[in-house]
Order: structure tokens, then sequence, then C-alpha cells
């Protein structure tokens, strides 16, 4: 099924420095996970207690793929491809520091790319730093350098290389500041993007005005001041981001946390763009659990999706599609083992278009020793124009303490046919074995009927490493 | 029209799937769970010709290797010394597994006035048939832990590593909405948030840089909620009409260019079919055009393909002086000097 001649040796360059990774990884797995729970010696008691927790990913997939369709739907060749990704993520929490006990914290997070056989045309390597960051907490302020990642309020979610100090003063005061550059999606970047032409009515990309990536003009600032007090929280932040071409975006964020009584809580966020004066985003919430056994959450949004997004795209000069959506959530908890969830929630446009979506699930945990898991899932989203209802049953089955396996099935049934096809199905499987706490390995398989594919077939196979180790001593 | 999938056989399919589950589950039988009730509280003991009488410490060790026993049959046998395959049997049954390990200081926690000594107190789960772990409610029902719950500091009771394996049940348990707004959440307490989970999890969904989805990643969670459903790329014009924003807030418009160029649905790739229907753009700026009306209704749609920047197609016409008119809404209004950013272009 896989062609490997040509690449045979590349394949295993690859094999064998993907092996070489490991071994710290395999070595390690075949300690004591807790290696300093049993040591109870005075001068293991002494020394630093740290946590580290270490999470290694290898996936290999297997698949048929054809690029497209081709022009004017021309059938092309297909080709079998099998990447192989590694995920790699490191956390190191409470480490000493001359300046105080348990004030440093490491993380590391990052993934790679590589293809057995056929790749035509992707490069052999490929891969991303997610998070490289290390944190000093002090006392009462803790700073955060490297790349790492910046939510909520103005900031919405950035990611970026800098610096972010957070203190609280005065006992109830939150200050946060950060900067640095901004993450580039390296999505939009992709390789054998070309631009050959187009039709009639459109021009063609214009290459000049795709000016390579300057990280150094690509940054943003914010802060965040807040204060919180028996439980009670309100925030205020703002965020500006910078392009090359001038501003990507001005916020200036709220937030409110609020409860109102022990079983009902308020909150809302908002998003102003400052330099559309208007807001981008803005939700109110209510949080209720007239019952233990039920959460409610009443939910309102208004939101305008091109200022959420670079005010350097072309949303920023062509005009807004406003929606308002209210709606709720709901869980209700029958039984530590009976759940039920729902949602229902309506939109309506700027155009004065009316949709809706809603889900009802149910969630079973069956049987003596509790091993199986059943989850039917029944959604319907209607967009004023077409619309689908939707069916989900999952099934999770513990064999033993080592083996678990799990089946899916998705049915999507289309209120308007796409390309002539009223439903679609998915249907997918996994088995996975655990031998030891800290390994498991799992395969998995796919199969999909769809408007895009009359057979989708997909196979994976996991290979991951979860260690978490405390050096045992004393903090 | 085409064929469509059979929709009934997916119905039987699913329901089978159930029914098989249901039946199984119901035939399997929960192995009997070591009779602690009865060992220590019915058993007559201490008196002339009664064993002797059984505490919690006849069998377990206190400290931190709190263990079941296994295998340690000698006090056993002192009582069951003609069923010993069957008390073998018990012994060897699988022990109750726990979401987390605790550092736990059992020795002071023993000593207290409140406890008196006796394990119960909190591991009364053992004779009411319950979990033989205390909830953490009822941690706290002794301590109130304010301090380290104010710096959300859940170690040392809770290892890091633990945590970010740990599903919390009743306190901070996350809810229905939680999906909706946990963004907001993380904003608002961050430190309470990364004493579990740390900043390199959120890239399992928030980092578009990875090809691998998490419902690629993770195929065995069944019971989690997606963001990428199913057949996700068959829907996604109709997930876009309905949540526009919910697309756009992780997805750039450049993310839609670039896979419709290279799947050949792209206006921008040679030899693709114009989509637009005759009157998409009139002759003039006064004759009647379509594409006005409906960049109105939905301009994520247009952008996924048009989306290009400072020159982009849209520009050529509706600049300054040129023949599309003013494409501003009513009520618009920019704060931004029109030599700046994008405003030049148009406005120079």
């Amino acid at each position: 099924m896989l062609s490997v001649g040509a690449s045979k040796s590349r394949a295993r360059t690859f094999v064998v420095a993907w092996l070489c990774l490991q071994v710290p990884v395999l070595a390690r797995a075949a300690e004591p996970l807790h290696v300093g729970r049993s040591a109870t010696t005075e001068a293991s008691l002494a020394r630093d207690r740290y946590d580290v927790s270490a999470i290694s990913e290898s996936h290999a997939q297997l698949f048929r793929r054809a690029l497209l369709p081709g022009p004017n739907g021309s059938l092309v060749s297909t080709d079998t491809v099998t990447p192989i990704y590694e995920y790699v993520r490191l956390g190191v929490r409470d480490v000493d520091t001359p300046l105080k006990k348990d004030s440093l914290d490491l993380e590391l997070a990052a993934w790679a790319r590589s293809w057995l056989g056929e790749r035509k045309g992707e490069g052999l390597l490929d891969g991303d730093v997610q998070t490289a960051s290390v944190r000093l907490r002090l006392q009462t302020v803790s700073v955060r350098l490297g790349r790492q990642q910046v939510f909520g309020g103005a900031a919405r979610f950035a990611r970026f290389d800098g610096v972010l100090v957070e203190a609280r003063v005065f006992g109830q005061l939150e200050l946060s500041a950060y900067a640095g550059w901004h993450v580039l999606p390296r999505w939009n970047e992709r390789r054998r993007y070309e631009h050959l032409g187009a039709a009639p009515d459109n021009l063609q990309r214009d290459t000049p005005a795709l000016m390579a990536a300057q990280r150094g003009q690509y940054w943003l600032i914010g802060g965040r001041v807040a204060w919180a007090g028996a439980g009670r929280q309100l925030g205020l932040s703002v965020h500006e981001q910078r392009e090359p071409l001038g501003l990507a975006r001005r916020n200036l964020g709220g937030d409110l946390r609020w409860p109102l009584s022990a079983r009902a809580v308020a909150g809302g966020t908002a998003v102003f763009a400052l330099d559309r004066r208007r807001f981008a985003d803005a939700r109110l919430w209510l949080d209720l659990s007239p019952l233990e056994e039920l959460d409610v959450t009443l939910d309102f949004l208004h939101t305008e999706p091109g200022l959420l997004l670079s005010q350097q795209s072309i949303f920023a000069a062509f005009g807004p599609s406003e929606y308002d959506e209210a709606g709720l959530n709901a869980r209700l908890r029958f039984s530590e083992d009976i759940g039920l969830d729902g949602a229902l929630f309506g939109q309506r446009y700027a155009d004065a278009r009316i949709g809706g979506r809603g889900e009802l699930a149910l969630r079973v945990r069956v049987g003596a020793l509790r091993r199986t898991f059943v989850r039917l899932v029944y959604a319907r989203v209607s967009t004023g124009g077409n619309g689908y209802h939707a069916v989900r049953s999952s099934l999770s089955r513990a064999i033993s303490q080592r083996w678990l396996a799990t089946a899916e099935a998705y049915g999507y049934f289309y209120d308007q046919p796409i390309r002539g096809y009223r439903s679609s199905s998915v249907y997918a499987a996994t088995l996975s074995y655990e031998p030891v706490a800290e390994l498991r390995v799992l395969c998995g398989a796919s199969l999909s009927r769809s408007p895009y594919a009359e057979l989708d077939a997909q196979a994976q196979l996991r290979i991951s490493y979860a260690l978490g180790v405390s050096s045992g001593g004393r903090r | 029209m085409r064929p469509s999938p059979s929709s009934a056989s997916f119905g039987w399919l699913s329901l089978g799937c159930v029914l098989v589950a249901a039946l199984v589950a119901c035939l399997e039988r929960a192995p009997a769970r070591f009779p602690h009730k009865t060992h220590l509280a019915a058993v007559a003991c201490g008196s002339s010709g009664q064993p002797d009488c059984l505490s919690c410490t006849s069998c377990h060790r206190i400290g931190k290797d709190s263990d079941p026993p296994r295998g340690e049959t000698a006090l056993c046998r002192n009582c069951h010394a003609k069923d010993a395959a069957r008390l073998t049997s018990a012994l060897a049954a699988k022990r109750e597994l726990h979401s987390s390990q605790i550092s736990f200081n059992h020795d002071g926690h023993l000593a207290l006035a409140e406890v008196r000594g006796q394990c119960v107190s909190c591991h009364g789960g053992v004779v009411s048939h319950g979990s033989s772990m205390p909830s953490m409610q009822q941690c706290f029902s002794c301590h109130e832990h304010a301090e380290q719950w104010a710096k959300a500091q859940c170690t040392p009771c809770h290892s890091f590593s633990d945590l970010s394996r740990t599903l919390p049940r009743t306190f901070l348990r996350h809810d229905a909405a939680f999906l909706r707004g946990h963004g907001a959440l993380a904003g608002q307490n961050k430190a309470l948030c990364q004493s579990c989970h740390s900043q390199a999890q959120c890239n399992d969904c928030h980092d578009i840089s990875q090809e691998l989805t998490l419902e690629r990643r993770r195929p065995e969670q069944v019971q989690r909620t997606r963001v990428h459903e199913g057949d996700v790329m068959v829907r996604h014009a109709l997930e876009a009409r309905s949540e526009p924003s919910r697309c756009v807030r992780c997805h750039t418009p450049e993310t839609c260019e670039s896979c419709h160029f290279e799947r050949g649905v792209s206006a921008n790739r040679f030899g693709s079919i114009n989509p637009h229907p005759p009157g998409w753009i009139g002759t003039n700026a006064t004759a009647s055009s379509l594409h006005g009306r409906e960049a109105r209704r939905d301009l994520v749609a247009c952008a996924a393909c048009h989306e290009q920047g400072p020159l982009t197609n849209c520009i050529r016409c509706h600049k300054v002086g040129a023949y599309g008119g003013n494409p501003h809404p009513n009520g618009w209004h920019s704060g931004q000097s029109s030599s700046q950013g994008m405003c030049r272009y148009c406005h120079e």
C-alpha cells in the first residue's frame, strides 16, 4: 500500500532519528513513576520538591488523498501518504530559586511533521514551537518570558514572543501588562501556494502586495486591571496589535463576574473596537443552579465578525455583518452515571435573516462496573437558508483495565442537497492498549461518505507517553 | 440527484451499537467488595472463643503507602482457614481506581480531635458501599484552605502532573456552557486555571499552525463535545453562515482561500469556473448588481476568496473617484486618519 522505493533511505533516517528522540523517554518510562514518594530520608525531604510533567505523542496516519478535484472538476490521480506527527509537551512546576521557594515554572510545547513514502512537494520536515516560556513567581508579582499566550478581555486570544508581568496589589487589585511580537499563523503561508490567474471578474492576487512577513513589524502590547473580592470580579483591559501596514486592532475590553446568590452568578464580557467605536463582541450571561443536579446558563451575544479580524483585512473597510444570538445551555445530572445536556440558541442576522441551533445529548454510564459509556446526541442547525439535522452516537467500553475500545457514528441530514447529496455519514473506531500507566498505544480508523467523497478511509496509529514525576523533597 | 448514503443503515447501526453495549454492560457483575462493615462491626469479637477485634490498621498500613493489603492472608486465615481459595481470589480482586494521588499526612489527621483516630471519619464509604476515598467537599468541611484557595494553589495536596489528568467533579466543575465561555473565565482566573492546565494545553485547539485537529489527535475521547465534529468540511459553509464569529475567532480568510485554492475551487486559480451568476457586477455605478447585496448579507463568504489585503479587487472599483461608489455602511465612522493603514488605498 505504501510506496517507499525512492524515499526508503530517507524514511529509514527519519525512523532512526525518531527512535533516538524517544530513547530518553523510554528509559525514563522504565523507572518507577513516583520516584520520590518512597524516599523518606531526611536528605530527600530537605531537597527541592518540584513536579515534572512530560508528554510525547507520536501519530502516524495513513490515507489516500487527491489534492484537488482538478480544474473544472477534472479527475486527478490520488496518492497514498503517511504523515508522521510528533507532539512534545514538557512542564516543570515549583522549582526553587535563590529568590524564593517554589518560584520557577517552565513550559515547552512543540510539534513536528514528516512523511513516510510519497510526499509530493511537501517538505520533509515541518514543525513549530507552540509554547516555550519560563515563569518566575515572587510574592505578589510574576513574570513570564518567552512564547506564550494571553487570553480573555481585549486580547481575546493572542500568541506572542515577549514578556508578561502580573501583580497583585492592595490584596484585591490585579494588574497585568504584556508586550512582544505576535506569532504569525503559519497556516496562512502554505507551501506550493501559487497565483496563476483568475476568473474575469476577479483580480488575481497581486504578489507585490503580499509582503514577506517581517517579524519586527508584527507586535502587540496590552494590559489588564481587575478588582477581585468575595467572588466578584471586575476587569478592564486594553490590547493593541500592529502589522506592517498599520493598526490590526485596538481594543478595549471589559469583563464582569458577579454572584447574585449562592445559586446565581451574572457575568458579561465586551470587546470594544476603539478605532471603529463599535462593539466587536459583547456577551451577557447568567449562570443558575436552581437544583444541585441542574445547571442552566442563559446567554446573549452581540457580535460583528469583521471586527474580530485584523483591521488590515478588507473587512475593515467594508460593512459589518453583525448578528445577535440568545439562548441557553443546560445540564441535568440524574445521577453520577446519567446526564442530559441541552442547548438552544437563536440568531438574528443583520439582513433580518433568522437562524437557530439546538442540541440534546444524553450520556449514560452502564453496568455494574461502569465500564461502558454511551452518548447519544441530536442537533439541529438552521441558517435561514440551508440547515441540517445531526445525530451522533458514541460508545466507549473499557474491555479491561488495559484495553479500551470506542466506536462513533455521525449522520448529517441536510435540508437542501449539497452537491446533490442529502446526507453524509462518518464512522470511527479506536482500540487502545495501556501496558503501563505512562504508555498508551492507539489504533484508529474512520470511514465516511459525504458529498465530497464517495468513500473516505483513514487509519492512524498513536503512541503516547505521559510521565508525571515529583521530586519527593519537602515544600 | 445522486444517491445519498443510506440514512436507514446509519440509524440501525447506531441503534445496534447502543443495544449491544447496554446488553454487554448489563451482563457484567461487579466483583464482591471486601465486606468492611462485617469485619469491623458485625462479627462478634474480643471475648473468649472469639477472634481478636479488627481495626483498619489490622490490614492497612497508615502512612504514605496505605494501599490495601494484597496477598497478606496470614491474619485472614485465622478465621478463613477452610476457604483459602476464595480468600486468595477475593484479595486478588482489582482495587478501586482513584483519579489522582493525594499527598496527605494520615498520622497528623488521625491525631485530630475531630477524627479521634477513626479512619471511617473520612473513609466512611467503605462501610456504606460508596467510594472509599473522601470527596474534596469532605476535606473542605474541616479545612477551608482559604489561603491556598485564594492563591489557586492545589499543590501540595495534588501534584501538578495528576491535576492535568483529573476532572473536577464538585469544586470547579465545568458546566454545560463552559466551552462557550471558557475564554473569558481563563482571562479572569488565570492562576486558578493554570493550577491544573498549562498554557501548552490551549494549543490543542487554539494553535492553527498544526494540521491535526483535536478530533484527530484524541479520537478515543468520545465523551467530548468537539468543535470540528464529523465531516466538518462538508458543513463548513453552513457553520460559517450560522455562526460566522465562531469561525473568525480562530481562522483568517486566508485559511479559507489557501484550502480552496489547493482544491481547485477558488476563483483565484487558473481554469476554475467563475462561481458568480450573470449580473453579478453591473456595467456602471448605477446599474443593478448582485454582488453588493450579497456582500452586505454575508461578507465573510466574500472574504473567503477575495480577502487579498490592501490591493483587493474591491478597492479597484470602490476607491474614491472610481465608479464603484461608497462602500461604507450608514453611520460609518473611523477614528483613523485617512492617510493611515487601509484608508490610504482609497482615500489617497
